[in-house]
């Protein structure tokens, strides 16, 4: 008992001391402006949104505290419902004590704005609903109330006869989706896979000229990142060496069609295409020349030697030496996109299409490699490196054909990228640009082509999309690792095997039962 | 001259001050079950790692098939058909078993990777191929129906088992066995020495084994050899090396020879009353 009502007290605390945390770095203004995007309406920058969106996000937040503190061991239904509402009451007492010193604060107009940026008088008002001295006592109110309905919610969806009833439904969904697979007629069934494909390039064709320009930026870099994502796959989930430069081979390729295909400092003009095959090239030397030498290093000491030999790249890009080679701190303007049949491209909406042709190549290579003779030879490197040289794989010739594959997509994706931004420069190549390739590839799922979409998306698309929590997209960016890694610490969407005995049984199964018809 | 499958011609390893094998002399030959025995830190791994490759010897030669392979990385001596099992199971963990078992077989295939990329009819011969044959080994093992395990989540035993069905895949002419029998109940190991015996008879291939359980040494082994520090103390046939005075000291210190001999009587004592 003692030591679930200490739990009971911690939990508050922490609720408390969150919400605190927001209101102090004044992330509750963009919270209800995110909310009152949901009711659409639209808020204009720098301005505060109304005061009943503060009240919607309070509600929400004590309807969490509320929900969160059920745990399945303890005691009857009130009891496990008084026990949330209890948390969210004591996160409300905590908020009040605070909300008091507010108070105080805004009383006296006294101006912290020096010390504590988001302590603006307007702000703490809006915190406090706008009621001033009553403020604390709504908050308290809120807490009291949202938490006991968010808890009371968890426990009624935790009884049976709710669970038996989502079991229900689910399974009706399966059935009928089961039966309306059956009813298919068996071309359909048979090719299901090609005509998903059909319809996945029709998608891909048509959405594009729905969408707007900004959507299709977003959406072209979402893409960017997933041919990275993919190469640096190869490289990290496939062969395990935990390579940090990767954006040393991006600038490879950027540099490659840039240099070719740029005014200055050189003007010679290539075009796009002859140059993106250049760049690939160039990344592929760059692969090689880096993964010669390194080969015979492991884990951390490759990581570091790789994150020097990234920033070096960038370094000798930036430096005032190679000005009249590659353009110098300044990095390089007005690049000339590609052209197809002499029509150039120049609009969003075409490099999205080029960027889908990319991926749709990318993601065919790296699934044709990933459960074949060399996938599985790097994926026996990576989780025993010697055991899989006493398996007769040659280690030096498997590390390296994975980082020159690996390189030769990053070199793609710098080349379509530069071609894109009609410009590169030294710091589109940072550290952190690898960071977040990797970043992506960790959180969607190590080797699941899906779960490194769905990584790109999360990580790339989504900040692109919020721009209310543009400040604070590190913050978020740093919260939704821990959470990831605390809550699927195998990816958004984890990879699976293939299940080569079962699908020998079924492959019998459907033999003899294929012959059924023709004897009869 | 007999036929040999593997000879180790005067074969030292040292490391830093330490001379972990010194001059050892083996002639193992095709076809048979050959033991090296010997107590905790006697060399036996380590000779195991020079013949496959992990270390190189500082001197001798080793021929394996009279051709030499000391120098050679460990994936060449792989491939010429050596192949082994670890003292410490060391499986790929997150691979299926039958994935195991297709890695094993490596050396024997030889599509490369752009094969892969354009799946040209040759890769997808070959592809099937080693899932059949995988499917085959599995079966030998004993291990039909959970091929699509992870590794990981195999029970100890089969673990033993898929790690034997890997060495088995590259369809190699010699298999060196790490305390094959470590950590398994009296049935288990009984299990195992059958499978070795049967590996022998019906594959034909040629085994080497330390083992520290003797009733498996002494069960199964045409020839056995005793290691200690580094050296080679005896060799001869279980019954030789049971009678040896060299190896019980090697055992059980100096004086153990006449200790055995003391408890032998007693034992014979007791079984004559």
């Amino acid at each position: 008992m003692k030591t679930q009502t200490r739990e009971i007290l911690k939990k508050g605390i922490v609720f408390a001391i969150i919400l605190i945390f927001i209101m102090s770095i004044g992330f509750h203004e963009i919270a209800a402006a995110l909310i009152s995007r949901i009711f659409d309406v639209d808020v204009k920058r720098g301005s505060i949104p109304e005061v009943r969106f503060m009240m919607y996000f309070i509600g929400l937040y004590a309807f969490i505290t509320g929900w969160s503190n059920i745990r399945k061991e303890s005691g009857t239904a009130i009891k496990k419902i008084l026990q949330g509402a209890i948390v969210s009451v004591i996160a409300g007492a905590i908020v009040v004590l605070f909300d008091i010193i507010l108070v105080f604060l805004t009383q006296n107009e006294i101006d912290v704005r020096q010390y504590l940026t988001a302590f603006s008088i307007d702000s703490m008002n809006y915190f406090l609903f706008d009621q001033g001295q009553l403020g604390p006592l709504y908050h308290f109110g809120y807490f009291a109330i949202f938490g006991l309905a968010g808890s009371a919610l968890h426990v009624l969806l935790e009884t049976d006869s709710v669970q038996n009833l989502i079991k229900k439904v689910t399974s009706t969904i399966k059935n009928t989706f089961e039966k309306v697979n059956n009813a298919l007629p068996l071309f359909i069934r048979k090719n299901a896979k090609y005509l998903l494909g059909l319809i996945v390039l029709a998608a891909a064709i048509i959405l594009p000229r729905t969408w707007g320009s900004y959507v299709n930026f977003v959406v072209g870099l979402v893409g960017l990142y997933v041919i990275a994502g993919i190469g640096l796959n190869i490289i990290v989930g496939l062969s395990g060496q935990l390579v940090l430069g990767y954006a040393a081979f991006f600038a490879m390729g950027a540099y490659s069609v840039a240099l070719l295909n740029a005014p200055e400092p050189h003007n010679i003009m290539l075009g796009f295409w002859p140059s993106i095959i250049i760049a690939v090239f160039m990344a592929i030397l760059a692969g090689l020349l880096l993964g010669l030498p390194l080969m015979g290093l492991r884990g951390d000491y490759l990581a570091i030697v790789t994150l020097g030999f990234g920033e070096i790249i960038r370094i000798l890009l930036k430096s005032d030496l190679l000005t009249d080679l590659t353009g110098g701190p300044r990095g390089i303007q007005d690049i000339q996109g590609p052209t197809i049949f002499g029509k150039p491209f120049n609009s969003d909406i075409e490099y999205v299409y080029i960027i889908f042709a990319f991926v749709a190549l990318t993601i065919f290579i790296y699934t044709r490699l990933q459960n074949s003779r060399t996938g599985r030879a790097w994926l026996s490197i990576k989780e025993d490196a010697i055991a899989s040289q006493a398996t007769g794989i040659n280690l030096k010739k498997y590390k390296l054909l994975s980082l020159v594959i690996g390189a030769a997509f990053a070199g793609i994706v710098g080349g379509i990228s530069a071609a894109r931004n009609q410009f590169t420069g030294p710091n589109d190549h940072s550290l952190l640009v690898s960071m977040n390739v990797l970043s992506i590839v960790i959180v969607g799922g190590v080797n699941s082509v899906p779960g490194i979409i769905l990584g790109a998306f999360t990580l790339k698309g989504l900040p692109e999309i919020l721009r209310e929590v543009e400040n604070y997209r590190q913050l978020a960016f740093g919260i939704l690792l821990i959470a990831m890694m605390i809550m699927r610490p195998k990816g958004l969407w984890p990879a699976s095997r293939p299940l080569y005995e079962k699908a020998t049984t079924t492959d019998k199964k459907e033999n003899t039962s294929g012959k059924e018809p023709s004897n009869g | 001259m007999a036929d040999l499958i593997i000879e180790t011609r005067g074969v030292s390893k040292i490391f830093g001050g330490l001379t972990a094998v010194n001059q050892v002399d083996l002639e193992i030959s095709r076809g048979s079950i050959y033991a090296i025995i010997g107590p905790n830190g006697a060399g036996k791994t380590t000779l195991f790692n020079c013949i496959s490759g992990f270390y190189t010897p500082e001197h001798g030669e080793i021929l394996f098939q009279d051709n030499p392979i000391q120098g050679f990385t460990t994936d060449f001596i792989a491939g010429q058909g050596i192949s082994r099992t670890y003292q410490n199971i060391r499986l790929f963990a997150n691979l299926t078993a039958i994935e195991n078992i297709m890695v094993g077989q490596h050396s024997n295939l030889e599509t490369a990777w752009w094969d892969a990329i354009i799946s040209s009819p040759r890769y997808r011969r070959e592809n099937e191929r080693s899932r059949k044959v995988a499917l085959h080994w599995l079966d030998f093992v004993g291990l039909n129906g959970f091929g699509d395990y992870l590794a990981c989540n195999l029970p100890y035993g089969m673990q033993r088992r898929l790690e034997l069905a890997r060495a088995l895949a590259s369809d190699p002419a010699l298999i060196l066995l790490d305390e094959p029998t470590a950590g398994m109940n009296p049935q288990e190991s009984e299990e195992m020495m059958a499978f070795i015996r049967l590996i022998r008879e019906k594959l034909e291939k040629s085994i080497i084994l330390i083992e520290h359980d003797m009733r498996v040494v002494m069960g199964i082994s045409d020839k056995i050899s005793v290691l200690d520090y580094g050296t080679k103390i005896a060799e001869g046939s279980p019954k030789e090396i049971q009678a040896n005075e060299r190896v019980i000291e090697a055992y059980l210190g100096p004086g153990g020879a006449a200790l055995a001999k003391k408890y032998q009587d007693r034992r014979r004592k007791k079984q004559n009353a």
